[in-house]
């Protein structure tokens, strides 16, 4: 683990930020910490995604990007800490009881989430991967999710295929059938876990098209966590930083630029020297 | 001696997951319809899949009622009780429980392996991201196959066992046809038959809820190994449950 001291940049995080003038926030998060053991993997992380914004999560391997997603959609609890969701606090939601329950599952609606290594169902076409979750939700015909999914699938750059299973893919193709299935119900928030890691860089610079190109037409609100920088320039207009468990960076993309933070900058000049420590 | 407490904190807390974990299963699996697709698919699985494995043990098991029952009773001249002999021990004790702890084990392990594998892999995270049950729509389906598929097989276990037994007898060791199916009608009630229908019923979701929660509840970071883990131990844990509540049963039932 990597042991540094870095302060906690407050820019545009805590709960009120980004409100001013437009709709109440996609996300806030509240001094969210979370520990596995003693192992303390978020500490004390505070941020407000606007709606409507595409973030960009930085940060090294290791430092609890995917547990920061996981606690978005109630799949992780936090240990201390609120998540609101639309201003309805995720975390404190039992999900033993039926109640509550319910409520998680209607703001997980909400969502689109695009899992690492692509989560797409083993035993599903990729076709009846990206049709599940229509079939599921909405009360489509067959005939209406046929021609969805073939644009989902479109979209992402595969033709042909449909009738393929997940473990006849490559890992790229994988990760670009669970995005359209991430986009399938074009939800509310999509939360993409690396999306660009595993694709060469046309294809990645493809994927970065297209979720530019589904947030100005349907005012998705993305929230991306990647190493790819050159990504972060492209398509954030929000940049986040997260190191030793504490977003040490989180803002407007020219704010964070401009104001250079040791860590941002090391992370984009790709130096070994710096705040943010390999052991 | 701290170790051996903690060892047993470990267990404690262990079976009462397993207990939580169970009780929900089952409310889910009364309280609402599995997915047909998925049901029909693990039905086959679990049934289908099992019936070659299950012909092939069922024929030499019934074959060696005959031949090893003929050595025994022929040295007092009782070789015509075979058919009785395995009528009862056949279909009442046999047939059915091989059935249920062979299919069982391969079925168990199977539910094991999927179950951990989509766990290690996050699709069961995904599932419920999608906001869906995954109790509903994968484990609910999962123990409905398992619960009615190994009834079925232990009927079958009884036909091809005791099939199996008279063609050993009759063509074999030169028995009287006529005897043998007398001895069987006479010993052996359709309602024997039943009754290792109904213990395969019970093994059945036992079988299944053990592998289910060792799959379902595999740590993700626990990887590969961690599937052949919870693999081997729903063999294992289901096994010994299989004999123990079969013992059990027959007392209630024979004793
Ligand atoms: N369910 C879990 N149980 C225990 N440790 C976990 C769990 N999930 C994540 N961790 C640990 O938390 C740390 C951060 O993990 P993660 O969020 O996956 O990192 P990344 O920033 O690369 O996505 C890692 O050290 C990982 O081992
Ligand atoms: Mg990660």
């Amino acid at each position: 683990m990597a042991k540094t001291e870095i302060q906690t940049h407050g820019l545009g995080s805590g709960p009120g930020a980004g409100t001013a003038g437009d709709a109440a926030p996609a996300v806030v998060l509240e001094n969210v910490s979370k520990s596995f053991g003693d192992h303390h993997v978020l500490r004390g992380v505070s941020l407000t995604i606007r709606r409507g914004s595409i973030t960009v999560m930085l940060g090294p391997s290791g430092t609890g990007k995917s547990v920061l997603l996981r606690c978005l959609v109630g799949l992780l609890k936090p240990d201390t800490g609120r998540v609101l969701v639309f201003g309805e606090d995720v975390a404190a939601l039992d999900e033993t009881k039926a109640k509550d329950r319910e409520k998680l599952f209607a703001i997980r609606r909400r969502f689109g989430m695009l899992f690492q290594d692509g989560a797409l169902f083993d035993d599903m076409t990729v076709y009846d991967n990206v049709a599940f979750p229509m079939r599921l939700h909405t009360d489509l015909s067959e005939a209406e999710i046929r021609e969805r999914v073939i644009d989902k699938l479109h979209r992402v750059g595969l033709k042909g295929g449909e009738q393929k299973f997940p473990a006849e893919l490559s890992g790229g193709m994988r990760k670009r059938v669970a995005f359209a299935r991430a986009i399938a119900l074009e939800p509310d928030i999509v939360l993409c876990d690396e999306p660009s890691s595993g694709l060469d860089p046309v294809m990645s610079a493809t994927l970065d098209e297209l979720i530019m190109e589904m947030h100005r037409s349907l005012g998705i609100t993305f929230i991306i966590i990647s190493h790819d920088t050159a990504e972060a320039k492209m398509v954030a207009d929000t940049i986040g930083m997260l190191a030793n468990g504490h977003l040490v960076a989180f803002g407007p993309k020219e704010e964070v630029f401009r104001e250079d933070h040791p860590a941002i900058h090391q992370f984009f000049a790709r130096e070994t020297q710096g705040p943010i420590k390999v052991v | 001696m701290s170790k051996l407490a903690a060892t047993i904190d470990a267990y404690w807390n262990k079976g009462l997951a397993f207990l939580r974990f169970a009780a929900h299963a089952l409310r889910t699996q009364l309280t609402t319809l599995p997915p047909r697709d998925a049901f029909v698919s693990q039905f086959v699985d679990a049934g289908w899949g099992s019936l070659g494995l299950l012909t092939m043990l069922t024929i030499f098991a019934g074959l060696n009622l005959s031949v090893q029952s003929y050595g025994s009773f022929e040295r007092f001249g009782g070789q015509d009780l075979i058919g009785m002999f395995a009528g009862i021990g056949g279909v009442r004790e046999l047939f059915p429980v091989m059935a249920a702890v062979v299919c069982g084990a391969r079925i168990g392990a199977n539910l094991a392996a999927s179950l951990a594998n989509m766990r290690i892999s996050e699709q069961i995270d995904a599932f419920e991201v999608m906001a869906v049950d995954p109790m509903r729509f994968l484990v609910a389906p999962r123990l409905w196959a398992a619960t009615l598929a190994l009834p079925l097989l232990c009927g079958y276990a009884d036909f091809i066992g005791l099939g199996a037994s008279y063609l050993g007898a009759v063509y074999q060791l030169d028995l009287d046809p006529g005897s043998f199916l007398t001895q069987v009608q006479d010993q052996v009630r359709m309602v024997d038959v039943f009754a290792g229908m109904f213990k395969g019923l019970l093994m059945g979701w036992m079988v299944a809820i053990i592998a289910c929660f060792h799959g379902y509840t595999v740590k993700a970071s626990d990887g590969a190994e961690g599937v052949g883990i919870s693999t081997n131990l729903a063999i294992v844990h289901g096994a010994v449950l299989c004999i123990v509540v079969n013992l059990l049963l027959s007392w209630v039932m024979y004793g």
